[in-house]
């Protein structure tokens, strides 16, 4: 789950943790020494730690199979989706010096790295034994670079984001694989008054963009980091399209999504690929489908970045083996099971699943993600958290919001 | 009682000196010490705020090259009408609140009896304060939306034929979601202060001939000030903080504060951060200052506890 603006999942998620904590300090305070005696936690003990800091959504439910795989123990520090909070933790809080590794979504290697936070990738390290085999689409791709090319992390996961929609009442069958246009979102009189369209500027605003510069309606260079006045056409449009009614709701987290599928306050929302499976598991298989779209989608990816200081300590070859483990088979075999989410080297992770005894349904299922990143991807723009012109941008976004 | 004693002809009583607490030097070594604490918690960080404002943001990163381009975005941009709404439902949903929790005040400390009613109604007033503020909230939307509670008794009684589309995401019902949550802040203060009022002095002033408008209007309302004036700040500054309500219930329409500002910070725009801060912090300080000279009217002495 990309949990862009939730902030429910992560307080969840950080009193999960700190339930999970003190269980742990519950339980290693009432069988200390029994525990130390038995050889698997000895090991566990032992392991070097890299500590990681970053959105919770790269996380495995379970660390254990990777303590396993490579001896590696991963403490992850949860943080919100916010990209001004991240990047605050980072350059003020100088987190570098306590912790190994970021992961986030796409944007900040831009302005991290080249500052100095974030140390370049040695794609040459003998720990990163997958880098070779791992495609460019992913291992180049603007989510671990910046734009002179700079490799400053690795891929992790991604999808590619469009709308969840109602197919009955859009008139087509419910396992439709048709290729449906964004108008549906912005445009369409049957739609109008029914669209729930995400409240972010980072999330929402390149969608109007990509739909606008599809159909030839505005002119726009870079959909992920428009202009100052490219993003003001945009505005001018969204703020047209709301005066006519267009949108009943303008969303601001991941449980609204679901809320207005499940009760049926909108026929089409600009989600997150889990809410349409969430609501599903109310409504019923296919009562909701997430849309494949003619014009292309909101690509995102999380990348995993070395903090500059930890290359001076003693676990670079325990950072590099979980940067490995990220683009291995195990790591995307229950990612996409466990969370749906896709990532470089499917095709290991499918292996991986064979190999392990894994049913047929969820085989499939796994070669079903892959299959549908692929189509997904092969259409245009990756998104950014971080576009150059991030203030006029996000001015033109206010000017919607308030008209 | 010293009204007694005048009223008996006896010599007027002479309030004996009170010795000072604290010796002239520790209390003006212990003012100036408070003075200046205060101005370095508070003073100096409203300095920097708005010293702040005066920069910009370019790519993440703050420039420190002093300029009116951050103030003259917040017109172009239209943050200047979110401080304004902001400000404009802050202070309708405190007048609500007053207008609403003063007679429901004043019937709990003089018209409730009962001793165990008053506890009862104090619990009531008071449990809010520990349910999370998100899950009171997202239940209207369960009773106000189209397929809602209210909708469905409309439609099916025939009082309407469609859903009524304004009961959520509407202005409406961000003021309908602030009233129930702020009523506490509201209540409790003047439930004190009229509570602190002398029973005696009501019936005072209704053995002078007073009708009740007029003891209400020159005695119980002179006297509670203290607590409409804290019951009005306790009350005025959630809301214009609140983002609970306007999130969950405003859908993205009603645009105030702290969304815009919770928006800029993911930009790391501090100085426009900063400038929405001291904006509302002038208007808060105009208003405040109308607020006072308003209850001067009524009597200095009846804003302090004493």
């Amino acid at each position: 789950m990309k949990d862009k603006f939730s902030t429910t999942d992560q307080v969840q998620l950080t009193r999960r943790s700190l339930l999970q904590s003190m269980s742990a300090l519950a339980g290693t305070a009432a069988l200390g020494s029994a525990a130390a005696m038995l050889p698997g936690a000895a090991r566990a003990a032992d392991m070097p730690v890299v500590k990681a800091y970053g959105v919770p959504t790269a996380a495995l439910k379970d660390w254990s199979p990777m303590e396993a795989s490579i001896g590696v123990r991963c403490e992850l520090s949860g943080t919100s989706n916010d990209v001004g909070v991240f990047m605050r933790d980072i350059m003020a809080s100088n987190l570098g010096e306590s912790t190994d590794l970021f992961i986030f979504e796409s944007g900040t290697e831009d302005i991290l790295g080249p500052r100095g936070f974030y140390a370049e990738i040695e794609t040459d390290n003998p720990e990163l034994t997958l880098w070779d085999r791992t495609s460019d689409d992913w291992k180049r791709s603007d989510v671990v670079t910046d734009p002179k090319g700079t490799q400053w992390g690795v891929p992790v996961i991604g999808n590619a984001d469009s709308f969840g929609y109602f197919p009955a009442k859009l008139g087509m069958a419910p396992d439709s694989e048709e290729e449906l246009s964004w108008s549906l979102m912005f445009d369409d009189e049957n739609t109008r008054g029914r669209v729930a369209f995400g409240q972010g500027w980072a999330y929402s605003f390149p969608s109007a963009a990509l739909y606008l510069k599809s159909t030839g309606k505005a002119e726009i260079g870079n959909v992920a980091d428009m202009t100052g006045d490219e993003a003001k056409v945009v505005a001018d449009f969204l703020i047209e399209r709301k005066k006519a009614g267009q949108f009943r709701t303008l969303y601001g987290a991941f449980e609204e999504q679901i809320q207005l599928l499940t009760n049926e306050e909108v026929d089409v929302i600009n989600c997150w690929e889990p809410a349409v499976r969430e609501a599903n598991l109310v409504l019923g298989p296919d009562a909701t489908r997430y849309a494949y779209t003619k014009e292309g989608y909101f690509k995102w990816g999380h990348g995993a970045y070395v903090a500059k200081q930890a290359m001076e300590r003693d676990n670079v070859d325990a950072i590099y083996k979980v940067l490995n483990y990220f683009l291995g088979g195990e790591y995307r075999a229950l990612q996409a099971r466990d969370r749906g989410y896709a990532g470089p080297n499917m095709d290991l992770g499918v292996a991986y699943a064979e190999e392990n005894g894994w049913s047929a349904e969820e085989v499939a299922a796994l070669k079903a993600t892959e299959a549908k990143v692929a189509k997904k991807f092969s259409k245009p723009f990756v998104s950014t958290t971080t576009p150059q012109n991030s203030a006029d941008i996000e001015d033109q976004w206010q000017r919607f919001l308030n008209a | 009682m010293t009204m007694n004693t005048e009223i008996d002809g006896a010599a007027p009583a002479v309030r004996p000196r009170r010795r000072p607490l604290l010796r002239p030097p520790v209390a003006k070594l212990a003012f100036w010490g408070i003075s200046a604490a205060w101005f370095v918690l508070v003073i100096v960080p409203l300095i920097i705020l708005f010293v702040f404002s005066f920069f910009t943001t370019e790519y993440f990163q703050t420039v420190y090259t002093p300029s009116l381009d951050t103030w003259t975005g917040l017109f172009s941009s239209g943050r200047f009408e979110v401080t304004l709404r902001t400000l404009r439902v802050a202070l309708t949903v405190t007048l609500i609140e007053l207008a609403v929790g003063f007679p429901f005040a004043l019937w709990l400390a003089k018209g409730c009896r009962s001793s165990l009613g008053r506890a009862i109604v104090l619990a009531l007033l008071t449990i809010p304060f520990f349910l999370d503020l998100s899950s009171r909230t997202i239940v209207w939307r369960a009773i106000l939306g189209q397929g809602g509670l209210i909708n469905t008794i409309l439609l099916s009684t025939g009082l309407t034929d469609q859903p009524v589309d304004w009961l959520l995401y509407s202005e409406f019902s961000v003021h309908f979601g602030m009233i129930p949550a702020l009523f506490p802040p509201m209540v409790l203060p003047i439930y004190m202060a009229i509570t602190l009022i002398d029973d005696n002095l009501l019936e005072a002033s209704n053995d002078l001939g007073a009708t009740p408008a007029q003891t209400l209007w020159r005695v119980i309302v002179p006297l509670s000030l203290p607590g409409v004036v804290a019951g009005f700040v306790f009350t005025l500054g959630p809301a214009l903080a609140a983002w609970v309500e306007p999130g969950m219930l405003g859908g993205g329409f009603v645009n105030l504060l702290s969304s815009s500002i919770e928006s800029a910070y993911t930009a790391l725009r501090y100085p426009v951060v900063a400038a929405l801060s001291a904006f509302v912090i002038g208007l808060l300080l105009v208003l405040l200052g109308l607020l006072m000279l308003i209850l001067r009217r009524f009597g200095g002495a009846g804003l302090t506890l004493r």
